[in-house]
């Protein structure tokens, strides 16, 4: 981050004349600061609380939903305040401005950006308290703060003996005051960066006390469950709703802008009542088309436009008119589901010109819009709190859950917990877009000469700007939302940050050719989509890894030495393909039946070669082993590196082996486990990951695990069968 | 209809319908929601829970199924405050990610341990493969299991 460390401080002299550190990014909320002389607690800045009796409260501005934030982020405060991780305990923020994602301007947790966008704010704010307590004990043993010292908990004199709590200290660190910069403690004096390995929500959810969203309870709470056009974009037109309203527990059925929700004593009362609502849709509007036509009106669209150029250097097309040999492939990629485990849910409660909501949300900025859009209220009248997320991995980025929780709970007068079903959640997900992808290549004695690749599909912005736009500027009245949402739209890459969600993956193609032409035809049928974990990489990835395989075969070539020799200028993408090579045995016979296949992806800054091992058993892929390489600057905790990388190789496996959504009319076929099917504990690969030592800035691992394994497994069963598919997922007979 | 329940060693007696899922009689009525919601079709394993000593996926299992019956969930596996040692692995190993799953997980572990004391690693995985998990933590629950079933002393004690 290039922003300098003072810009982090700014002080003032709070009301009670203590002072007030208030360690923010530009914008200012007012959250209180300073000492409480009633409850003994000091707050030195937005992210911490320290109390007289010595508790250590962190507020954790990036939601955890398995990525670990919470155990991450609070190692870097732990390290600077020189207290254990396990002695903090972690909170999860409400809605503020300090709390937003400096990248996106939202408080939002996405685009594996938590740890580097908080490693230096955080670091200093840990060093900040600490040296201020620091000051706090120089001050009353009447020595040099330079020569005491803090240690687990306490300020030590320079005497080496005595020592005080940082309890015993608060109120009167909340006096000092901090000029300059703080310093940070060089990685030689690290105790948890890069070691600690436990995680600190490990012990709640392996008792069943965390908290997630559909665990919230409050008095006197009701349950409602919502029946959605089963067409994108129906609209009710008329329903049973007296007959529904007499059935046992049922105590509300009510139209609102998603569909017609039923409110019930108990959840299942409500569900049981839904079996018999039954609702008229107006498809007039809706989406009628089926996933063969989504993919005729890309081709149709790749012939009629070649694209926005994203990426254009040399002259590719007439170094393709004459290259020796020319390469051509179409890849395609079908819509996917996020299936987090908890399906949709939120709890709101509409009380005295105030809404409460408590939801699993990635982004809680967000949530507010999404309850003023529905209610009568500014996003300053609502309060969301933010719970444990069982799984993310994009989707609760979008907040049509909270929406409707509000719409609900806006018309009854106690709170209401709206659940969806796990069908619910599969056929009304927001998905990965289906992509289509037209490359050509081509190959001069061997030699790569040129590289075309035309990317087919929709972007995300258009689908987010909806709610983003007004959570930047809230005091929008409502009535403008969906301008400002235009406006974001047509402000992209002005006032808007350009929208790389098609193209990522492809425009930052790393290998050595001349002659480069990257071109996004923009073209969205209309189904709802959002970021799904990884992204653009995801089928960029399949497809640029897939093709640079068929360009080595085609060239007589060693795919990674293919791959390498393209890589002399680019030595991080090198190491970790060489690592991964070396751990998946690259050059060492392969057992009978089986083939690898490699690939290399760097996305979110974070460099993942993986080395896949895969044969046929029982007329199925299996996936036998798989050897990760991952650069990521700086680790931090090194086992939840490792579990990232891992769990992004088996959410990529399960997208590569079973991932497709499908359409038919309009209607998603697809709605349980049965036929939207997860990888299993018996198709487990054994999965390596070797980190490579790094002192750069930590970039994210929650993403980058998924992109190689999808090419790097299709590329394994070209070299077992020699027939290369270029469209997911993988069949076994194809 | 009035159904009796014992949970966790304690015996409730309740006024439900008769088809209502135990999954949610656990989480709403008896304030147990360390039992998740996953599927509502028992494919996912997220609901396990023990009744009458066997492992059942409380989402597909109407109360009535459970009535006069003996279940135990997530909240009732340990004995007070001590943990099982199913869990003190799970948190030693470090293996939940988002977390989600975790109690079914380690509900079908403890059932597996109750009856095979010495699964092997085919035995484990097959016991184990009802149960979903979509962070991808199978690798750290196998291990997790088998450092139970090697009687290895937990890393550190939890205080």
């Amino acid at each position: 981050m290039a922003m300098n460390r003072r810009d982090f401080l700014k002080v003032g002299a709070g009301a009670s004349g203590s002072l007030m550190l208030s360690l923010s990014l530009p914008g200012c909320s007012g959250l209180p600061t300073g000492y409480e002389e009633e409850t003994g607690e000091w707050r030195p800045d937005a992210w911490l609380e320290i109390t007289r009796d010595d508790r250590i409260y962190f507020t954790l501005a990036r939601v955890e939903m398995g990525q670990g934030t919470y155990t991450g982020l609070t190692t870097l405060i732990a390290e600077e305040l020189e207290v254990a991780p396990e002695a903090i305990e972690p909170r999860f923020a409400p809605v503020a401005d300090e709390y937003k994602n400096p990248l996106y301007k939202l408080q939002l947790t996405g685009g594996s950006t938590s740890l580097a966008t908080s490693w230096e704010p955080l670091r200093i704010a840990g060093a900040s308290a600490r040296e201020l307590l620091i000051r706090a004990a120089a001050g009353v043993w009447r020595v040099d703060a330079a020569e005491c010292s803090a240690g687990e908990g306490r300020i030590i004199h320079p005497n080496g003996l005595d020592s005080m709590r940082y309890g015993q200290l608060v109120e009167l660190a909340s006096k000092e005051i901090l000029r300059g910069e703080v310093a940070l403690k060089p990685a030689a004096e690290w105790k948890y960066i890069g070691k600690q390995n436990r995680r600190l929500d490990a012990r709640a959810k392996s008792t069943g006390t965390a908290v997630y969203g559909i665990d919230v309870s409050l008095p006197d709470m009701v349950y409602a469950v919502i029946t959605r056009s089963p067409r994108f974009g129906g609209k009710v037109q008329s329903f049973n709703g007296d007959e529904v309203r007499a059935m046992t527990g049922v105590l509300e059925v009510m139209e609102i802008d998603r569909g017609v929700a039923i409110v019930a004593d108990r959840y299942w009362r409500a569900r049981k009542a839904q079996d018999a609502l039954k609702v008229q849709w107006d498809f007039s509007e809706a989406l009628g088309l089926s996933t063969a036509e989504v993919f005729e009106t890309y081709r149709k669209a790749a012939v009629e436009d070649a694209g926005e150029s994203e990426r254009s250097e040399g002259d590719t097309e007439s170094v393709l008119a004459n290259a020796d040999k020319v390469v051509e492939a179409e890849y395609s990629q079908p819509y996917l589901a996020h299936a987090t485990l908890e399906p949709m849910n939120a709890t709101a409660w509409y009380r005295k010109d105030h809404m409460e909501v408590w939801a699993p949300t990635q982004a809680p900025d967000l949530g507010r819009i999404a309850v003023a859009r529905v209610t009568d209220l500014a996003p300053d009248e609502v309060t969301i709190n933010t719970t444990f997320l069982g799984g993310g991995f994009g989707r609760r980025l979008t907040q049509d859950y909270i929406e409707e929780a509000a719409a609900v709970a806006f018309r009854m007068d106690r709170p209401v917990k709206v659940i969806w079903s796990r069908e619910e959640d599969t056929r009304h997900d927001l998905y990965r877009p289906a992509m289509l992808h037209r490359m050509k290549a081509g190959l001069n004695k061997g030699e790569l000469s040129g590289w075309d690749h035309q990317i087919v599909g929709p972007q995300i912005l258009n689908w987010y700007v909806r709610n983003a736009g007004p959570a930047q500027f809230p005091w929008t009245p409502r009535f403008l939302y969906d301008t400002l949402g235009t406006v974001g739209v047509w402000a992209e890459g002005l006032a808007t940050p350009k929208d790389i969600s098609a193209i990522e993956g492809a425009i930052d193609y790393p290998y050595q050719v001349a002659n480069i032409d990257i071109r996004h035809t923009h073209i969205d049928p209309g189904v709802p989509i959002t970021w799904w974990r990884s992204v653009g990489y995801s089928h960029n990835g399949f497809a640029v890894e897939t093709f640079m395989d068929e360009l080595a075969h085609e060239a007589g070539q060693d795919p990674y030495r293919f791959r390498r020799r393209l890589l002399e200028d680019e030595p991080r993408h090198r190491e970790v393909l060489d690592r991964a090579a070396r751990l998946g045995g690259w050059d060492t016979p392969v057992p009978e039946g089986r083939a690898r296949g490699i690939a290399l992806m760097r996305s979110f800054g974070t460099y993942v070669a993986q080395v896949v091992e895969a044969g046929f058993e029982n007329g199925s892929i299996r996936v036998y082993r798989v050897a990760a390489a991952v650069d990521c600057g700086q680790v931090v905790n090194p086992a939840i590196v490792v579990d990232q990388i891992e769990g992004g190789i088996l959410f990529g496996l399960t997208a590569a082996l079973y991932g497709e959504i499908t359409l038919e009319r309009g209607e998603v076929q697809q709605s349980n486990f049965h036929d939207y099917p997860l990888l299993r504990h018996y198709e487990r690969p054994e999965v390596e990951v070797e980190i490579v030592d790094s002192n750069e800035t930590p970039t994210g691992v929650g993403e980058p695990g998924v992109p190689p394994v999808i090419p790097a497994l299709g590329n394994a069963l070209f070299a077992l069968t020699g027939r290369r598919q270029r469209t997911l997922p993988l069949r076994a007979e194809a | 209809m009035a159904l009796r329940l014992t949970v966790n060693g304690q015996t409730h007696s309740l006024d439900i319908e008769a088809d209502t899922p135990l999954l949610w009689v656990l989480r709403d009525e008896l304030g147990l929601p360390g039992t998740k919601f996953g599927c509502g079709a028992g494919l996912c394993g997220a609901c396990t829970v023990h009744l009458n000593g066997q492992p059942v996926r409380s989402c597909s299992t109407p109360v009535e199924m459970a009535a006069e019956g003996e279940v135990t969930t997530i909240e009732g596996l340990g004995r007070g405050d001590r943990l099982h040692a199913l869990q003190q692995a799970w948190i030693d190993h470090g293996v939940p990610q988002c977390g989600y799953c975790q109690s079914g997980q380690i509900m079908s572990a403890a059932h597996l341990l109750s009856t095979n004391p010495s699964p092997d690693r085919d035995e484990i995985v097959a016991a184990m493969t009802g149960n979903l998990c979509r962070c991808g933590t199978y690798s750290r629950i196998i291990a997790a299991v088998e450092s139970v079933v090697a009687g290895e002393k937990p890393a550190q004690e939890e205080a």
